[in-house]
């Protein structure tokens, strides 16, 4: 299922994504908008370190579930971080209100594509 | 284990479920972010040249919220399992009174933290009779204090979860 045609979709969904963001940075000439990706990039990150972290074969000893779920924690902290920033830039005037929606949009999209991505991709790894 | 129940209503199904559990830290993770921002956002605001007024935000402002997430992190570092555990024979020299003893310094950081946020925007926003934009500060404070709460209390639901999904799979 996982064709050319996915992944033809995907990386133009991603385009579209960087283009708002970039567009919500260049349009008032004001870069802050930027660290919404930065922080999308980062968001997936955790969970994959702690997932190779922890030792996912020993049933009884539930020693790596803890590396697991605090991996987890940060992935949600960083997602709400992502939509959370611009709001905050908008509140304290930093950027134009249009800026913080475009930016929002734009970075949904590119996380959107990052799991969807993994979640298209990672069953064949893993035959 | 149907037997020992206390309550006459049964644990819902779906709360064993691994997939809540997952969906658990997610949303942990995520109110915690919330909260914090909250506060984050009032402490951006009082520097920013919205704020018209003379008051900021000072470090009596971040006490609160520094004992709320100290608190979260020593409820949830806590291994749950130790806390029934008087009983069983590998755990001796008292570790459920141990684990009970931090926990309880935990909970007492954690409404410290509740209590001390609402105490600090009731003395330092509300007594003055300040207008709006300059009660947000306290009213934010508050706002993420319950909301770094409602996190660990669902975080600790979910970390409970586990402990039953992994009993069920090991027997």
């Amino acid at each position: 299922m996982a064709g050319l045609k996915t992944i033809i979709a995907l990386s133009f969904v991603l385009a579209i994504g960087f283009l708002l963001v970039i567009l919500s940075s260049a349009l008032w000439k004001n870069y802050l908008p930027l660290l919404v990706v930065a922080t999308y990039v980062v968001a997936p990150l955790p969970n994959w370190i702690c997932g190779r972290a922890a030792n996912p074969d020993d049933l009884f000893e539930s020693s790596g579930s803890g590396v697991i779920d605090f991996g987890r924690f940060l992935t949600g902290f960083l997602v709400v971080m992502g939509i959370a920033l611009p709001v905050i830039f908008a509140h304290c005037a930093f950027i134009v209100p249009t800026a913080a929606v475009m930016s929002i949009i734009g970075g949904l999209l590119i996380y959107g594509t990052i799991i969807s991505f993994t979640m298209f991709f990672q069953e064949q790894e893993e035959f | 284990m149907a037997s020992h129940r206390l309550f006459r209503f049964p644990k819902p199904q779906w709360l064993n479920n691994a997939n809540t559990r997952t969906a658990g830290v997610y949303l942990a993770g995520a109110l915690f972010s919330l909260g914090f921002f909250f506060f984050i956002d009032a402490s951006a605001f009082s520097s920013s040249p919205r704020n018209g007024s003379k008051v900021h935000i000072t470090f009596v402002d971040w006490i609160p919220g520094i004992c709320s997430a100290l608190g979260m992190l020593v409820i949830n570092s806590i291994d749950k399992s130790r806390l029934a555990a008087d009983s069983f024979s590998y755990s001796g020299n008292g570790v459920a009174w141990k684990a009970r003893l931090v926990l309880f310094l935990g909970f007492a950081l954690m409404a410290g933290g509740l209590a001390g946020s609402v105490t600090v925007m009731v003395l330092k926003y509300v007594v003055p009779e300040y207008p709006w934009p300059t009660l947000w500060f306290g009213v934010a404070n508050v706002v993420a204090n319950a909301c770094i709460m409602l996190s660990s209390v669902v975080l600790w639901v979910s970390q409970n979860m586990e402990d039953e999904y992994t009993y069920n799979l090991a027997l």
